[in-house]
């Protein structure tokens, strides 16, 4: 009884969805690069990999748009920083063809983004809306601090990319969404 | 603020759930209003009042008043 109950707790939260959904993303999105970088002269082993690759990000996909339709939004936050630390442009190569691609699925990401953004605002209800503007005012101020220290020592420091700044952000709003959410027993 | 949400849920026999899918909220919001954590906005305390045939004082109360205490019996008259 008490493992029915962690089960459908831990379904209940959102954890599974975004664990297939990171798995998802990670597994097929590596499957697919590999094969795409090294295929010459295609075999069926590597057309095999190509579609589990495919299946992989589909399945990620499905895993996000449950987490969403169930209105796990918060869930998504770090989803998102997982899928940016994944988005390599850079090396696609100096190929008008991939720069393209790349361009295309970039603006694809971001309609999609900007869309559950809407999503999130209008679905959830006002205590909801109050954790991510409290979490997302953390995450800014965090930022804040963050780049201060950063101009600091950036002597010292490795070159900062664009990439790590949205993904900490990301991370930190949902940080100050978790503590918020704790703070008011959001959760319980 | 205080409040007596708790209370008029379970007279009614109703599951957190149930009552926040009356209020059009979340049950975490409905679980955080109950436990003090969290002070509805005007909006949401008028439609809670409105729910339980009350007036906003007879469910809230600022912080150091008593809490609200339930209205009198239809027919009551003080001696």
């Amino acid at each position: 009884m008490a493992t029915d109950l962690h089960r459908r707790t831990l379904a209940e939260s959102g954890a599974l969805w975004f664990v297939a959904s990171a798995v998802g993303s990670v597994s097929g999105g590596w499957l697919t690069e590999q094969v795409g970088r090294s295929l010459v002269n295609p075999t069926p082993r590597d057309f095999a990999a190509l579609l589990v690759g495919f299946a992989a990000i589909l399945l990620a996909g499905f895993a996000a748009w449950k987490l969403a339709r169930a209105g796990m939004y918060s869930w998504l936050l770090p989803l998102a920083a997982l899928n940016l630390l994944l988005l390599r442009p850079g090396r696609s190569g100096d190929v008008a063809t991939w720069r393209l691609e790349w361009a295309v699925m970039g603006l694809a990401w971001t309609i999609a983004a900007v869309l559950v953004f809407a999503l999130l605002l209008r679905r959830s209800d006002e205590l909801e809306r109050r954790l991510h503007l409290e979490g997302a005012f953390f995450g800014l101020a965090l930022g804040l601090v963050a780049a201060i220290v950063y101009a600091l020592f950036e002597t010292r420091l490795p070159p900062l990319r664009a990439q790590w700044v949205a993904v900490a952000l990301l991370l930190s709003w949902w940080g100050g969404f978790l503590e918020c959410a704790r703070r008011y027993r959001w959760r319980a | 603020m205080k409040n007596r949400l708790r209370v008029l849920r379970a007279e009614r026999d109703w599951s957190q759930a149930d009552l926040a899918e009356q209020l059009s909220v979340s049950r975490q919001t409905v679980n955080a209003i109950e436990n003090e954590r969290y002070d509805p906005s005007l909006p949401l305390a008028f439609a809670i009042a409105k729910l339980f045939h009350l007036r906003i004082e007879d469910v809230f109360a600022p912080d150091g008043e008593p809490p609200p205490e339930p209205p009198p019996l239809p027919g009551w008259q003080p001696e």
